[in-house]
């Protein structure tokens, strides 16, 4: 009986320490809600240290070609992400107009994207930190690539 | 004896308390790093529109460096010497930095209304475009972001970044002021993180 309890008290260690080091990037937070009396609502959850791992099934010809694509930019993304995650918490962009409202902002670490429009109402948060270990993936799959 | 004690342990408590309550002042203020930030408002109140921009000055001035992009590189502007006509901006900034606040140039025509002028440290531009819906454009720009500006040891750059680092040390200022009958626009620098 002792031995059982060790061992699922082992089990749940292991799914605990599994669940921290997944979610030590953070969540990114992705919730869709249609504005319609049958319209569609998501809201999905997902540690963001699966965003970078994901890159490696990512087909590597389409990613070398992103890769390729975004590599000129490379500099200014990973200036503008570290300046971001320097930065305090910030409004970046506000922009409204009648029926529609967008909002792009910092908020604790993560980029926080909300729209409100005639159709839904969408909003995005996702840190930074996986950002930029997801652009750290592409861009070592286009120096891989070469 | 024991009185004594009594009272070296009061005093020195309410010296603990004093150097608490000290530092509980102090260490916020050494804690906010002073961030400066540049707004941009766009309003245009007859469709009901509002854009907002607000960029800390020390992200721009990391970004910056980092577009290598048609003119820009290394946080600087090429210009072409043509556009500068044969005017030595060097000379004329200099002259100006040293002159007394005035009012430099003045045009007036059917079409506009141009004022130039320095006051208190500050380049000032007003225009009034009398044909385009009475636009009024006022620049107002610290002389110490123009010497950042035209810091470069080449005479046809703009050092963008130097401007940004000279305009985070500058106070709260409004940049850029444009306003017609319908739209309103203004850049503005400050310590906010908001524009409320």
């Amino acid at each position: 009986m002792i031995l059982l309890a060790k061992i699922a008290l082992g089990i749940a260690g292991v799914g605990l320490a599994s669940a921290g080091v997944l979610c030590s990037e953070g969540v990114v937070n992705v919730k869709v809600v249609e504005k319609q009396p049958q319209g569609f609502h998501i809201h999905v959850v997902a540690p963001a240290m699966l965003a970078p791992i994901a890159m490696h099934f990512a087909p590597h010809r389409d990613l070398a070609k992103a890769a390729r694509e975004i590599q000129p930019y490379m500099p200014a993304i990973r200036a503008a992400l570290d300046g971001m995650r320097d930065s305090d918490d910030v409004m970046f962009v506000e922009v409204k107009e009648p029926g529609e409202h967008v909002e792009v902002a910092k908020s604790g670490g993560s980029i926080v994207v909300d729209v409100d429009d005639a159709g839904a109402t969408v909003h995005v948060s996702t840190p930074i930190r996986a950002i930029s270990s997801t652009i750290d993936q592409l861009a070592a799959a286009s120096s891989n690539s070469l | 004896m024991r009185e004594t004690m009594r009272r070296r342990t009061q005093i020195a408590t309410v010296l603990c308390m004093l150097a608490a309550g000290m530092t509980a002042l102090v260490v916020p203020a050494v804690a906010a790093p002073g961030e400066r930030y540049l707004h941009v408002n766009v309003e245009d109140p007859t469709k009901g529109e509002k854009v907002n921009v607000n960029v800390t000055l020390s992200m721009a001035e990391k970004v910056l460096p980092a577009i290598n992009n048609h003119g820009l590189h290394d946080g600087k502007v090429s210009i072409h010497n043509a556009q500068m006509n044969g005017v030595d901006v060097r000379a004329l900034l200099d002259a100006v930095r040293t002159a007394p606040d005035n009012e430099f140039v003045t045009v007036k025509d059917n079409d506009s209304d141009v004022r130039v002028a320095k006051a208190n440290g500050n380049i000032i531009v007003h225009v009034i475009d009398k044909k385009n819906k009475e636009q009024k454009v006022d620049v107002t720009v610290p002389l110490a972001v123009v010497d950042a500006l035209f810091s470069t040891a080449k005479n046809d750059e703009l050092d963008i970044a130097a401007a940004l680092r000279a305009l985070s040390d500058a106070g709260d200022v409004l940049l850029v002021t444009v306003q017609d009958s319908t739209e309103k626009v203004r850049v503005w620098v400050d310590s906010r993180n908001t524009q409320d």
